[in-house]
């Protein structure tokens, strides 16, 4: 029988949520995705709450907060463990969106659910791949490979192959199959009749074409709004989409000479840029080709800025600038606080460039008319003076010295029991029978215990004079004196490594901007404040859509294209996924699935399978055809078996006479075509039955 | 080849057609066929897996230099490792050559170093700092000659890293001249993803290919030599260009050094000068005594014997080939290695150019059967029939009604009607085709369309007074039957109404079976001479007295030798085939 799978939503099934699924193959439990919303409410994540510490392995598609938000929090807070695979950009700019995230919940409100550490001790467990990697899994997945393969939409992004046994199981959300400006279209295309496919309906009824214009205009409109005096927003996820946006803006300011200041505005954007220019090998081929050639890097920005604070934009105050701001939802971070500031002018554009998340404000503002006022909530992080402060560094004191009370009384425990320990050691001189008798670690022996010599010496019970530790000097002589170990000379080559070392952080340490830095590490004591306010939606709204993914009618036809045997379809509203749903229903040859959240289905595939083994005797009596790719015969055979493998023998008596079969698709074009070479004239009767 | 490769593959050439002082005739390539090439290359990032006609290949880092890959190409599940030149130590910039997941049957290898042991990284980077140090404290000028791209970034970033922790050389300017400096640079910067975690971590801080120390020379106009200083410059063997011009005109100060970095051809310059002859030529062909200090630290990238010997230790590939080494030298490392691996069932060969070695590896074709074939898994003893198809090296067994689901193909059928003019009696044709056919049916389903049948496979219609149609569903004997059909009718056309039809008695089983035995005799007696009929259709034949008994009708044979059984039966089978070329529906 085929391969055991079962896919059982998390979250973002019939509905936009966040992305999330457990994939069981074999038993060997995947996690797709583990996405969150901006809104970031751990209530969402009930579902991977109670399997979150039976996965086996995680696989990210994506670098933003829909595929890979609640990662840290999974990990600190649900025993999420698995090791995590994902690739190199998926990886860095996953870091980078996170870092962003918190940074800019934390300005507004005491964000607890995870922090910087807590993101970067989630990644530590990252195995970085390459596309078309094929990595092997061990131990529990034995047998089981994956791959990650091109899926356009964003950099890095990734349509996930998992291969057991021959049979594939692709899953596929997101993907784009049309090349933009820095990806390639997605290798998607390329499959051949997997057994399952897990794609998405996300964009099932939205039939929207690409075009050309659509560029122009996204331009002319800003270019409009900036002419008389308007400033434009663009609310940008921090390290995705906002990459090709950038390409289009840095293209069409150097087509059209504009000299209207552009701002990229996240608290990460100089290190996303920096990253994204080491990435070439991810990008599409006239990207890496311009580099060939010409050694410009398409991300070395002419026109736009990077900045990671408002001072910039608050100096240039009214003047027409186009800014670029996260989060896309507007919910926080700098985008918010500049959608507040330009609201009210009605020459300002808020210009949006993917769907809102559902229940954010930038969903609420894209609604058909747009609402004529919204009540927004301003946060502030502000220092804390006077008797706050105060009372903060009172209850900070308090607190250390609480700390320190027990730490002091668990150390002295731990001392008694050390000691209590030692006491079997025969020698009762050497407290600690591990040490060394090599001078040079003395001074470590030392420091390792200072604690003695701090909260005072305890004479061990036994002993028969209360002694501080001596430590005898124990060097070996012989004739020609002193007897020295040669490798406590030799310079050791690590050593030179270290003193560069120094410094560079241990690895996981991601570069952060800065200004951001320095919000961090200012450790003042701070609080947040709110007030609540209705802002007048004065200023125009306007929705283009650069979401860098398939329409509708084309993920109908590259499903049809990859023929997959089952399919599970997933994130999309109801509606979306009942279309797609009906819609590919309608080949009766494939199996059409589309779960709800927490309903396990098995695509186990019932396909019947064993193998054989060819003989050298069969196969040199095979006169095979080639067809494309495939080289076909028909064989007749006889079953040997030995050592229970079944060999494949020529038959013994007369095969039974087999119908011909004829492979291939017929058309009568290339036949005309066939008749037209030998030199007949042909031409099509006008009906052909 | 890899993106950073593909990169250094271009910079590298440029370099050297600028470089090159050749006459344009003698060019064996310029800059247009350089960009034509490029459009050619394919990349391949490391671990990505490639397909090309069933071959799978992808490639490891080799350590060798940046983009440097070590290829395992799969071919029908024979795994084959082309090490390139490698190195398993970490530099400063590069990862260690990987040691691939699986063993390979073959592992070509490089032997550049053969036995030879390289000294510490360490001691050589101290050597060459310590003689950098040395001349400049002096007042003297060194003279780095070295490839634009590939060992000199490691030079750069000792140098770099160097003059950070020496603050009393703050003053003393490094150059790294070349007039593709900045171009390599952009490289180096860009392609961090292909280095080691060291490298990445310190971009993490600051991009450490942007050197605080080294300032980017284009040509030695830009270049003010006034007191000590330290120039790494192209070429590496001194040929021309930049390090020729600063060699001529530092080789007679002997305060002056030259630090050869690395390998260098034979026949060069810097070759001649690391033998430290008295007198060398300049450029403009005169002589000038050689007094400036030459260096030989290497700091080459290839495997040395311990790091060959440990890769291939723990690899255990049954199969070496050496390639890329001098003739003594890969001979001693071979007589090494077969001492090593004594007692393990391990080749080791070192083939000249151009000689081919020939390696033989039956595997075994495993297939699998799918879909409605497999539904049971078949005992020892019974058959299997069906499509067999090869994609690349992967065999699978099913049934035609299971092509389409499995694979992209399809099965079709070829329906052919073809209408032949004919105005004779219906009779006439059904009484000429019972004397050829055994199985003429009349079809009563339209009865107004007198409608025949051979062999249910070719349908015969009459259409109207002038034509009758033929339609069949197109396979090797369907198509042989309409052709006679077709022939016939077209002869009864032609011959007129010469023939009545005449009932005639229907011929007998017996009688066909007779005449079936007839003509297996006779057929036999031709193959095998003496054949004698025996009672109840059985033949008795003798070879070289050898006798065989054949039932005539089962086609079962008895016989003590078996290669004349199998004879017999494979003839019997054959004639059969000859006699009843149109299995007949029934049966």
């Amino acid at each position: 029988m085929g391969t055991s799978v079962q896919i059982t939503p998390l979250s973002g099934a019939y509905g936009e949520g966040p992305l999330c699924y457990l994939l069981a193959v074999d038993g060997f439990r995947f996690l797709l995705d583990c996405g969150w919303t901006d809104l970031c409410d751990p209530s969402h994540l009930q579902p991977l709450a109670r399997v979150a510490t039976t996965i086996d392995a995680v696989l990210l598609s994506h670098p933003d907060v829909m595929h890979l938000g609640a990662l840290p929090y999974a990990v600190k807070h649900l025993g999420l463990s698995a090791p995590v695979y994902a690739t190199e950009p998926v990886f860095r700019l996953g870091i980078l969106t996170l870092y962003d995230y918190s940074l800019s919940r934390w300005q507004v409100s005491d964000f607890d659910l995870f922090t910087l550490d807590d993101i970067d001790a989630a990644f530590q467990n990252v195995v970085r791949l390459k596309y078309s990697q094929n990595h092997l899994l061990n131990d529990k997945g034995e047998g089981i490979v994956i791959a990650p393969h091109v899926a356009g939409h964003d950099l890095g992004g990734t349509v996930w192959k998992i291969t057991k046994d021959g049979e594939d199981v692709v899953y596929a959300v997101d993907f784009n199959h049309r090349k933009e400006r820095h990806l390639n279209g997605t290798a998607l295309g390329s499959f051949v009749r997997p057994a399952v496919l897990i794609t998405d309906a996300y964009n099932a009824l939205n039939n929207h074409v690409y075009k050309r214009q659509q560029d122009q205009d996204f331009i002319d409109a800003l270019v409009k709004v900036l002419t008389s005096g308007g400033s434009v927003l663009l609310p940008v996820d921090t390290a995705g989409r906002v990459l090709e946006i950038l390409l289009i803006l840095e293209q069409y300011w150097t087509q059209r000479h504009l000299v209207y200041p552009i701002y990229f505005l996240t608290n990460v954007s100089t290190s996303t840029v920096d990253y994204v220019k080491s990435f070439l090998e991810w990008m599409n081929d006239s990207i890496s080709k311009s580099f060939e050639h010409t050694r410009d890097n398409a991300f070395l920005l002419k026109y736009v800025t990077l900045i990671i604070n408002k001072d910039e934009l608050e100096r240039l105050g009214d003047a027409p600038k186009v800014v670029l701001a996260s989060m896309a939802s507007l919910e926080v971070g700098f985008s918010h606080d500049i959608f507040v500031e330009m609201a009210n002018e009605a020459k300002n554009l808020v210009l949006f460039t993917e769907k809102g998340q559902f229940g954010t404000l930038a969903r609420m503002l894209q609604v058909d008319p747009p609402p004529k006022a919204v009540k927004v909530t301003m946060s502030k992080r502000i220092p804390l003076v006077g008797d706050e402060l105060k009372a903060y560094e009172e209850e900070q004191e308090r607190i250390k010295k609480d700390e320190a009370l027990k730490a002091s009384l668990s150390k002295k425990e731990e001392m008694k029991a050390s000691l209590g320990s030692n006491l079997k050691a025969s020698d009762p001189m050497v407290t600690d029978a591990s040490t060394s008798r090599k001078p040079s670690n003395a001074g470590s022996y030392l420091v390792g215990n200072v604690d003695i010599l701090i909260d005072g010496f305890v004479p061990p019970s036994t002993s028969v004079a209360p002694m501080f530790p001596f430590f005898e000097n124990t060097s070996e002589w012989d004739d020609f004196g002193e007897v020295i170990n040669p490798d406590d000379y030799m310079m050791k080559p690590d050593e030179m490594d270290n003193i560069s070392m120094l410094g560079a952080g241990d690895g996981m340490e991601s570069k952060l901007d800065e200004g951001s830095a320095r919000l961090l590490l200012d450790s003042k004591p701070s609080k947040v404040i709110s007030n609540e306010m209705t802002v007048q939606v004065k200023c125009s709204l306007a929705y283009m859509d650069f979401e860098g993914r398939s329409d509708g009618r084309s993920v109908k036809s590259v499903i049809a294209h990859v023929a997959p045997l089952k399919l599970v379809l997933i994130h999309g509203s109801a509606e979306a996924t009942e279309h797609l749903k009906m819609h590919c229903s309608k080949n009766s040859d494939l199996h059409v699935y589309a779960p709800q959240i927490e309903e396990t289905i098995d695509v186990t595939s019932d396909l019947c399978a064993y193998k054989v083994q060819l003989s050298e005797k069969l196969m040199s009596n095979v006169l095979s055809k080639k067809l494309g790719e495939h080289e076909i015969a028909w064989v007749d055979a006889e079953v040997g078996k030995a050592d229970e493998k079944l060999t494949l023998l020529p038959p013994s008596s007369t095969p039974a006479s087999h119908k011909s079969v004829l492979v291939g698709d017929l058309k009568l074009a290339d036949f005309k075509q066939f008749l037209a070479n030998k030199g007949l004239q042909v031409g099509f009767h006008m009906q052909i039955w | 080849m890899t993106h950073a490769t593909k990169a250094i593959y271009r910079l590298l050439l440029s370099d050297y057609v600028k470089v090159s002082k050749v006459s344009v005739e003698d060019m064996l390539f310029d800059e247009q066929d350089i960009l034509r090439s490029m459009d050619k290359i394919e990349v391949i990032d490391f671990h990505q897996t490639l397909e090309v006609n069933g071959i799978r290949f992808w490639c490891y880092t080799a350590g060798h230099v940046l983009g440097a890959a070590m290829f395992m190409v799969d071919i029908a599940g024979v795994r084959i490792l082309y090490t390139g030149d490698y190195s398993r130590e970490e530099d400063r910039h590069l990862r260690a050559a990987e040691l691939p997941q699986f063993s390979p049957d073959i592992c070509i290898i490089e032997s550049t170093y053969g036995v030879q042991q390289h000294q510490p990284r360490h001691v050589r980077e101290k050597r060459f700092t310590d003689v950098i140090h040395t001349t400049v404290s002096q007042g003297g000028r060194v003279l780095i000659p070295a490839f634009a791209l590939g060992r000199a970034q490691e030079l750069l970033l000792i140098l770099d890293e160097y003059w950070s922790n020496h603050q009393e050389l703050h003053k003393i300017p490094i150059y790294y001249a070349s007039p593709l400096a900045k171009k390599c640079m952009a490289v180096y910067q860009t392609y961090i993803n292909s280095m080691n975690e060291r490298i990445r971590n310190q971009f993490a801080q600051s991009n450490p290919f942007h050197f605080k120390h080294i300032e980017p020379l284009n040509s030695i106009d830009n270049f003010h030599d006034v007191g000590p200083s330290v120039v790494m410059a192209s070429p590496g063997g001194l040929q021309s260009g930049l390090s020729r011009q600063l060699f001529d005109k530092w080789c007679t100060d002997k305060k002056n050094s030259c630090v050869i970095p690395g390998y260098v051809v034979e026949g060069t310059l810097a070759k001649t000068i690391i033998n430290e002859p008295r007198e060398v030529t300049l450029a403009n062909g005169l002589t000038a005594p050689l007094h400036m200090q030459v260096h030989y630290i290497s700091f080459s990238a290839h495997a040395d014997f311990p790091q060959t010997s440990t890769f291939l230790d723990e690899l255990r590939p049954p199969n070496i080939v050496l390639v890329h080494g001098e003739a003594n030298e890969m001979s001693r490392l071979k007589q090494k290695l077969i001492s090593q691996f004594d007692g393990t069932n391990t080749k080791v060969v070192n083939p000249k150019n151009c000689q081919s070695v020939e390696m033989y590896f039956s595997s075994e074709k495993m297939a699998k059967t799918i879909g409605r074939l497999a539904e049971k898994v078949p005992e020892a003893g019974e058959s299997v029939s069906g499509l067999l198809v090869k994609k690349g090296f992967t065999y699978q067994i099913m049934a035609p009604e299971d092509l389409r689901v499995y694979t992209q193909l399809s099965t079709a059928n070829i329906i052919q009607r073809i209408a032949v003019p004919y105005s004779g009696s219906f009779e006439v044709i059904k009484y000429r085709l019972r004397q050829i056919y055994e199985s003429v049916e009349t079809s009563t389903e339209e009865p107004d369309v007198p409608t025949l049948i051979v062999h249910e496979r070719v349908t015969i219609r009459l259409e109207s007074e002038s034509y009758v149609t033929l339609q069949w569903s197109s396979d090797p004997i369907s198509d042989m039957v309409s052709d006679s059909v077709v022939a016939m009718v077209l002869n009864i056309g032609r011959e007129g109404p010469k023939i009545v039809p005449v009932e005639e008695a229907v011929k007998t089983q017996e009688e066909t079976e007779r005449v079936a035995q007839k003509v297996v005799y006779a057929l036999m007696v031709s193959l095998f001479g003496d054949v004698k009929v025996a009672e109840q259709g059985k033949l008795v034949i003798t070879v070289d007295g050898q006798v065989a008994h054949l039932d005539g009708r089962s086609g079962d044979v008895e016989c003590e030798n078996i290669t004349l059984k199998e004879r017999i039966k494979t003839a019997f089978r054959r004639i059969q085939g000859a006699v009843r070329p149109i299995p007949l529906p029934s049966s």
